[in-house]
């Protein structure tokens, strides 16, 4: 691999693996308040 | 029922934001001599161990915190931080690992740094398994808190042991006591750039996950609340002759 496709690849999994880490705050956020929302 | 906490948006506003522009210095600073191109991938991969040292330390602050004074909030604070470090742990390895094999070679080798800090992933991977170990708000707090402030003596060591030991991985690159290795000022904006900016995003990941600690709070307040006896179970009888 050359070493732009190094870098790439590095980024590429840095920002996918953030973006679902900070995506599963917000859907777990978005059940919570739905839920609680049920509950009443 | 109106939902307690209130949706923040500023936070993703601030994350977005420091996403781009780590990410347009990055790629507009030079090649290294050495590294090459490959030096970028140091954009990503130091201020994610910046953060899981600073989460980790914050996990340390919070325990001692709810030791001292036995608030949740701490605890709360605590429990937000250490998830956010494990997660920019794992990234930090992970990152190092695709480094290595494109510079050393190898993906993983048994140094004093790398294997450190992945005893550190592990050790805070079971604080967070610790806390899942019961209901008991107050028990899970104190448990969590000891290993909290134990873990912690971590820190220092996983991040001198390039300067303890002998070890593949290079020296820190800024944190160390004959001052910073890099010499090129673009490279330096774009590291410290890159350290702030994740230290923003940091601070914006605390806010929805201690957010999102709340709401679990509340719902299971709510469930508490609202449950009904079963079978067996000790049924309060109203008394008699009372008007309602």
């Amino acid at each position: 691999m050359t070493e732009w496709g190094w870098v790439a690849f590095a980024y590429v999994v840095g920002y996918v693996s953030f973006l679902l880490y900070a995506g599963s705050i917000a859907w777990r956020s978005h059940k919570l308040r739905r839920a609680i929302e049920r509950a009443e | 029922m109106k939902v307690q906490t209130r949706v923040r948006t500023w936070p993703w506003v601030a994350i977005a934001f420091s996403l781009v522009v780590a990410l347009a210095l990055s790629l507009v600073s030079p090649r290294d001599d050495v590294q090459g191109e490959l030096v970028r991938i140091m954009y990503l991969h130091v201020p994610a161990a910046w953060l899981a040292y600073v989460a980790f330390f914050i996990t340390f602050l919070g325990s001692v915190a709810y030791l001292l004074t036995k608030h949740l909030r701490w605890d709360r604070l605590a429990a937000a931080s250490a998830e956010i470090g494990v997660f920019f742990t794992g990234l930090t390895l992970v990152l190092g690992m695709i480094w290595g094999k494109s510079t050393w070679g190898i993906p993983w080798t048994w140094d004093a740094r790398l294997t450190l800090t992945a005893i550190m992933f592990f050790v805070y991977l079971g604080y967070l398994a610790l806390r899942r170990t019961t209901d008991d708000q107050v028990l899970r707090a104190s448990r969590a808190a000891v290993l909290g402030v134990l873990g912690a003596v971590q820190i220092p060591l996983v991040h001198f042991s390039v300067v303890w030991w002998r070890t593949l991985h290079q020296p820190p690159s800024i944190l160390r006591p004959d001052g910073p290795a890099i010499q090129d000022p673009l490279m330096m904006v774009t590291l410290v750039t890159g350290v702030v900016a994740f230290t923003v995003i940091y601070a914006s990941l605390m806010v929805k996950r201690i957010e999102l600690l709340h709401l679990e709070e509340q719902l299971a307040e709510i469930e508490r609340s609202t449950e009904r006896p079963v079978a067996g179970e000790a049924v309060v009888v109203p008394e008699l002759g009372r008007n309602p």
